[in-house]
């Protein structure tokens, strides 16, 4: 998967590492932004309240 | 052509190529495998890697899955005990900025003089509606308190039960707060021992809350030099002053989940019947325990000891505890 990935960026080896660098960033950031706080509420260990 | 009268030159004999010689190769003992000369060679020279096998294939996609996973898995770590520290601070200011403007804008009323007689604070859900304080955790430990307890107010900061009392009145004012990430306001809720103070402030009045005498203290409360701290004025077993209604009303308690009972007016009493006047007032703390986890509700009980209307530059006696 990473390899076929950095096979099939363009540019020369200093452009390829940008590019590696802004695939990983906007990786982290869809997670963090998105789909954690999606999934957060579904996970058990955060309620703090008595019913 | 060669001047006059000299002899023509002899031609010059050409250099003999001396035979060739041979030096014994030198061993050369440095024996670093890092210049070995294979180290040196271009990629291009390495004869092409055999084709991946599709079984080869599979198996590297299903490792670099797995890494994959492990790493979504590490950064939902960061992300809970961090991330949301930072998002949750940044709602907790504009909660603490909103209250503040709202109180230096409204015009204040002085607060009834018979503390029985509260005026009621128009709450609104999510909406921050009072500052809480408790100095012995320092006293850059403060959160605007909010109304509702869903998620979304939790994230804002502390969280008031809709429905039980509010502050300074008879009942139970019931306080639900996270341990862990999203500010962690309760993070060290378990660290509370008896007699400490929880500062509440309203728009009108401050309310100092101390917290209950714990259940292995009940029993001795009377002998136990503690008992006889400035700090402990006011604090004593409610089951000695108000009667065995409050008898499981202690400084903490670990309770399950579904233990709603504990922010009743009377806690763990929800059938009773005791006129508001006889109720105490309570503060009760509600968060999650242990800590990571939800199995269980660490639950803190405070009694109301002391109230100051809010003045200039006041600030109640409490505040420096701890």
């Amino acid at each position: 998967m990473y390899g076929w990935i950095w096979r099939h960026l363009p540019g020369p080896l200093f452009l390829r590492i940008i590019e590696a660098v802004v695939l990983v960033a906007g990786v982290v950031a869809l997670l963090m932004f998105v789909v954690f706080p999606w999934a957060e509420p579904k996970l058990p260990f955060n309620n703090v309240t008595t019913e | 052509m060669p001047p006059r009268g000299m002899p023509p030159r002899p031609p010059r004999p050409r250099p003999v190529d001396p035979p060739t010689e041979v030096i014994p190769r030198v061993e050369d003992d440095y024996d670093d495998e890092y210049y070995d000369d294979d180290y040196y060679d271009d990629e291009e020279e390495k004869p092409a890697p055999p084709p991946d096998s599709v079984a080869h294939k599979t198996v590297r996609g299903i490792g670099e899955a797995l890494i994959t996973l492990g790493l979504v898995v590490l950064l939902f770590v960061v992300y809970e005990v961090y991330v949301t520290d930072l998002l949750s601070a940044e709602k907790q200011e504009d909660a603490t900025a909103a209250l503040d403007s709202e109180w230096s804008s409204n015009v204040v009323t002085p607060p009834p003089a018979d503390p029985n007689r509260q005026s009621k604070l128009n709450l609104i859900e999510g909406k921050a509606f009072a500052k809480m304080y408790i100095p012995v955790f320092g006293n850059d430990w403060k959160f605007s308190v909010v109304e509702g307890t869903t998620d979304k107010h939790l994230e804002i900061g502390p969280g008031h039960y809709k429905d039980t009392a509010q502050p300074g009145e008879a009942g139970n004012f019931s306080i639900a707060g996270h341990r862990v990430g999203k500010g962690a306001p309760f993070n060290d809720l378990d660290l509370l021992e008896s007699c400490n103070a929880i500062v509440v402030q309203t728009q009108t009045q401050w309310f100092v809350y101390r917290v209950l005498p714990m259940r292995n203290e009940v029993a001795g409360w009377a002998a136990n030099p503690k008992a006889k701290e400035p700090a402990c004025a006011g604090v004593a077993p409610l089951s000695t002053t108000l009667g065995d209604a409050y008898a499981k009303t202690v400084g903490q308690e670990i309770v399950a989940p579904s233990q709603g009972e504990v922010i009743a007016p009377i806690p763990h009493q929800v059938n009773a019947t005791v006129p508001p006047e006889k109720q105490a007032r309570l503060l009760t703390l509600t968060t999650c325990h242990p800590r990571f986890s939800d199995k269980q509700r660490l639950i803190v009980h405070a009694i109301e000891t002391k109230s100051y209307p809010v003045a200039d530059n006041f600030v109640p006696p409490e505040m420096t505890e701890g």
